[in-house]
């Protein structure tokens, strides 16, 4: 580019104090490596003094690329004397008196000499990056921005100042950091940047734009740990960034604030650096933030949709990332976005309301998936089995569901031999074949998801101990649950000795559980006690266990043992903890049952339900407790068992009881029917419910 | 830069422990030549061979010589030795997860790792690293929240909270690896490498890049044009050729796959960021190394449907395709060229 454009026919001509001058003739005295003859022809030509002369020759080879040449005629002027004239020049005081004599102000004068000297060494910094000698170009960039501060002792005033030194200065503010960074020299590089940047140079918006962008990369990817600014240029109250992340965000905020009042054009770059920045850390939501700032326009809407979907699903706002995805993913917007489909699917699979509509997602990212986009496909099928899966919980008849079931694992198994490396997606047919009772290939799944996570994964852990129990094979889940908790750290063992404790519940060990308990009672508080080691937010939410949970069950246990006492504190501190909870009046109830006083059993029983109408255990008690004193409400007993088995078609309990009541009315083959589907249940039931592992 | 380090030693040992360190390597690698501790320090041959043995099938065991020497080397506290030790971080760590999943006895790597870890936990004091997010309702360093704010804005005058964000938990104590903290302790092993990365070596880097790749266990060919890809959807017709080619090629692959937890991906993100935006003089075979890792690792964040690793992934793949297209821009700090050269 350079080159083609020197070699453009191009006339030049030096022009001053009012005369001008072909540059030809001085061009063919240069290329013969006469600079004293040049320069003495345009000394003569033009009326120069030596130093003006020699830097118009100087930028005339700049300017035609022979840099090295430009270097020599630099040289040959004492930039260092011109720079002191200059000073002592400026501070002078002219006598008033003199002044209407002259034809020009001192000020303009003598900053018409700045100009041309600064120009001089600025160009010669030039030159010396132009050959990669880029240490001595830092020198020659930095002596102009010391010879600048030398004359403006008070910073570059706003007016005054001569456009074409003003431009140089810019230029050499901007040029400097450039040159250190190149050179190596980081810490050169950070203190030109903050000075150029909190010094008064009069820069105007675009370079300063452009200094603050390079800045804010340098600090954001160099790797290089700059020092906190300097406490001497803090004010009071104001934020003062203490490490690079911190300084890099306050510059892209800034850029992007500058853009919104109009001081500077769009440059799509800064929101992908404040994107990286800001998601690096974790901080998803605030990029919405500063996302939603921007004027419409700047984005197309959907693109703005998506983004903030991803901002918000990043943060843990599902709510409002669907609500995004629902607009962008309309008919008359852009329907077929695969990211937008996949997360939006994704997202309805963790809730069974929102399952169909992500089922809907999943299948057209199914359909769209082709092409480049082929190795999406088992993707959406994977999304398409955990919203059929999720469906299933809240199907309004066994038909429906088994039907939803079955599509969930049929749509999992085809993901499987696409993406065979997906341990997550593994992990899911796991549950999906442990909750259909299809222990066996639950149980290889959930192998395999250990082998492949390399026992990171506390719940690979968790799942292979419950599908064990399930299987009865209660001493092997406990050497799994002992080796899990090997590999945990305190903080995290919560689930873990939960597990543990119902494991010897099963072992008919309740002396062991209420140790495991009450271990797990002190860890609980003293985790609450202390505020526990800084976490990322998505670490928190795994491994919490809370006191309530552990005084319930604690309270749960005496009561099967008829410890009643005991029971009765330990459901005392629940109460303190939660005061209302269909947990706890349910475990009251269960502690009048086990005392023989049925009627104040009934009214917990009916309490529970009350609270949250879809707590089953309570429904089976209350079933059970009708059965038991003889009331003529079958009909009550038998509908709450079915509703009970609606939420929950594996609980083995509801099934017996439900049996139960059919030989009761006499209807003999449903009672078998329904022992039969109890004693199947029994021997795989889990310890704990598989779809918490969710 | 000494004070970082929590174990210096002072200057007069260091001579005699460089001399230690180059005797017992020479003596558990024979075949390399180091005469001088230069040549230790710098000599690009030495570090290709010690990664090629760190690679081989039992590199990793707990009685493996050239482990011992690694810790040993760290350990000693000298500052060009530790730095030197660093510089094999990525195919350690590289080896070290890509082997997790066969069982492989791997003490020797994990004597290593902890050594780091100990180390930057020491120098942390255990603390966690947090930033605060600004507020520009607030005035800072670099603004004045009266030139800054919009017009059509009220000045909201009421001083909110400033968001702290924790960019690294607190560090625990750890004597061994336990399979739930490995991705915590490989974590913080590659902070430290991100803190010294200016005086990494871009083998060094390179060989992170390529680690990254196995580790998504993705294809990334297919993000090779993400955003033109979006404008023209019609070009997708033309790759389906390609793809099939693509499922051919892949057959042949064992991926493997290594969990990426956010505790492991945000430094491996940082380093990336480095490697494609933090160069100044721009080594082509780094930046298209990371450029593909980049892809690998974006078509890993689509098929795990992570929107928090999807948003940084994406934003560098679109800057690095910037920083190709913008190659051929204008020199800002260019002066004008005029016809007319006058005072």
């Amino acid at each position: 580019m350079e080159s083609g454009k020197n070699e453009r026919v191009t006339i030049r001509e030096f022009c001053a104090n009012g005369s001008c001058m072909e540059a030809k003739e001085l061009e063919a005295k240069l290329d013969e490596g006469n600079i004293q003859e040049a320069e003495s022809a345009l000394r003569e030509g033009l009326s120069l003094n030596f130093e003006e002369a020699r830097a118009l020759l100087g930028k005339l080879e700049y300017q035609r690329g022979n840099v090295e040449g430009a270097l020599r005629v630099f040289d040959g002027i004492d930039l260092e004397a011109a720079i002191q004239r200059l000073q002592s020049s400026l501070s002078e005081k002219t006598p008033v008196k003199k002044g209407p004599t002259r034809s020009e102000s001192p000020s303009s004068v003598s900053q018409h000499a700045a100009t041309l000297v600064l120009e001089a060494i600025y160009l010669k910094a030039k030159s010396l990056q132009k050959l990669d000698k880029f240490t001595e170009a830092a020198k020659e960039c930095k002596r102009v921005l010391d010879a600048v501060e030398k004359i403006f002792g008070q910073g570059i005033p706003d007016t005054q100042v001569d456009n074409k030194l003003q431009e140089i200065v810019s230029h050499a503010v901007e040029l400097l950091p450039e040159l250190w960074k190149q050179t190596g020299c980081y810490n050169e590089a950070l203190s030109a940047y903050r000075n150029a940047l909190l010094s008064q140079w009069n820069l105007d918006n675009d370079c300063c734009a452009r200094i603050q962008m390079a800045f804010a990369v340098f600090m954001l990817y160099s790797g290089v740990e700059a020092s906190p600014p300097s406490l001497a240029v803090q004010i009071d109250g104001s934020y003062v960034p203490k490490n690079n992340l911190e300084e890099a965000i306050l510059l892209l905020m800034i850029l992007l604030r500058k853009f919104s009042l109009g001081k500077i054009n769009w440059d799509p770059s800064i929101m992908e650096h404040l994107t990286f920045a800001l998601s690096a850390c974790g901080q998803t939501s605030i990029l919405a933030k500063q996302f939603e700032e921007l004027a419409p326009g700047v984005y197309h809407r959907i693109d703005r949709w998506n983004f903030l979907a991803l901002c918000n699903s990043g943060a843990g706002e599902n709510e409002s990332a669907l609500n995004l995805l629902r607009m962008s993913l309309h008919k008359h917007e852009r329907p077929d976005d695969l990211i937008s489909l996949l997360l939006a699917a994704k997202i309805c699979s963790e809730d069974p309301h929102h399952a169909a509509e992500g089922a809907g997602y999943a299948q057209r990212a199914i359909n769209i998936a082709q092409g480049l986009d082929g190795h999406l496909k088992g993707v959406g099928l994977r999304m398409l089995g955990l919203c059929l899966g999720k469906q299933a919980k809240v199907s309004s008849s066994d038909f429906e569901r088994s039907m939803l079931q079955s599509k969930a694992l049929q749509s999992l198994e085809e993901a499987v031999r696409l993406e065979q490396n997906n341990y997550d997606l593994i992990f899911e047919l796991a549950i999906q074949y442990a909750e259909h009772r299809n222990l066996t290939a639950a149980l290889s799944c959930a192998k395999q998801f250990f082998d492949k996570t390399g026992g990171s994964k506390l719940k690979g852990w968790r799942l292979l101990a419950l599908v064990l129990s399930a299987q009865k094979r209660f001493s092997e889940a406990e050497v799994v649950t002992d080796a899990a908790l090997d590999e945990t750290a305190k903080w995290e063992q919560g689930p873990l000795l939960r597990l543990k404790a119902k494991l010897k519940i099963s072992q008919l060990r309740p002396m062991d559980a209420i140790e495991i308990y009450r271990y797990l009672l002190a860890l609980v508080q003293a985790q609450r006690k202390s505020s526990g080691p800084l976490k990322l937010s998505s670490q928190v939410e795994d491994y919490t266990i809370n006191e309530f949970e552990v005084w319930h069950g604690l309270a749960n246990l005496y009561a099967s043992l008829s410890h009643w006492k005991d029971a009765e504190i330990c459901l005392q501190k629940a109460r303190e903890l939660k005061e209302y909870s269909a947990a706890t009046i349910h475990t009251e109830g269960i502690m009048f049952d086990g005392r023989g006083e049925y009627q104040e059993a009934l009214i917990g029983t009916f309490n529970a339900v009350l609270f949250e109408p879809n707590y089953v255990p309570s429904k089976i008690l209350m079933a059970s407790l009708i059965l038991k004193m003889g009331f003529k409400a079958s009909p009550v007993a038998r509908s709450l068992l079915s509703d009970a088995l609606r939420i929950e078609p594996t609980n083995r309990m509801a099934w017996y009881y439900l049996g139960l009541t059919h030989k009761a009315d006499g209807r003999l083959v449903d009672a078998a029917d329904c022992f039969q589907a109890a004693s199947m249940l029994e021997e795989s039931d889990p310890i704990e419910n598989f779809s918490c592992m969710l | 830069m000494s004070g970082d380090e929590a174990t210096t030693v002072s200057a007069a040992d260091s001579p005699e422990k460089v001399q230690t360190a180059i005797e017992s390597l020479s003596s558990i690698v024979p075949s390399l030549s180091i005469t001088t501790p230069t040549s230790l320090l710098s000599n690009p041959e030495i570090y290709s061979h010690i990664s090629s043995l760190l690679r081989r099938p039992n590199s990793g065991a707990g009685d493996n010589n050239l482990c011992r020497w690694l810790y040993d080397t760290f350990q000693s506290g000298v500052t060009e030795l530790q730095l030197l030790v660093l510089r094999f971080l990525p195919v350690i760590a590289g080896v070290y997860l890509s082997r997790v999943a066969d069982r492989k006895p791997q003490a020797g790597f994990e004597a290593v790792l902890l050594a780091l870890y100990a180390h930057e936990t020491t120098s942390r004091a255990g603390q966690a690293v947090s930033v605060t997010i600004p507020d520009l309702a607030q005035p800072s360093l670099y603004h004045d929240p009266k030139a800054l704010t919009p017009n059509n804005n009220k000045n909201i005058n009421s001083s909110t909270e400033l968001n702290v964000a924790v960019v690294s938990p607190s560090l625990e104590p750890h004597g061994t690896v336990r399979s739930t903290r490995r991705a915590r302790i490989v974590g913080v092993a590659l902070e430290l490498f991100y803190a010294k990365i200016p005086h990494m070596p871009v083998s060094s880097k390179i060989d992170f890049c390529e680690f990254c790749k196995l580790w998504a266990g993705q294809d990334g060919d297919m993000y090779k044009n993400l955003e033109e890809e979006e404008d023209n959807g019609e070009e997708s017709v033309v790759f389906v050729d390609a793809e099939a080619e693509l499922e051919e090629k892949e057959k042949g692959k064992v991926e493997s796959r290594v969990p990426l937890p956010w505790e492991l991906l945000e430094p491996v993100l940082r380093i990336l960021g480095h490697c494609l935006l933090g160069q100044n003089k721009r080594d082509v075979e780094l930046f298209e190394a990371a450029s593909e890792a980049c892809r690998c690792l974006f078509a890993r964040s689509m098929h795990d449907v992570n929107a928090k690793a999807i948003l940084p992934i994406r934003s560098l793949l679109r800057l690095s395709k910037t920083l190709v297209q913008n190659n051929n821009e204008l020199d800002p700090t260019e002066l004008p060229f005029t016809d007319v050269i006058s005072l």
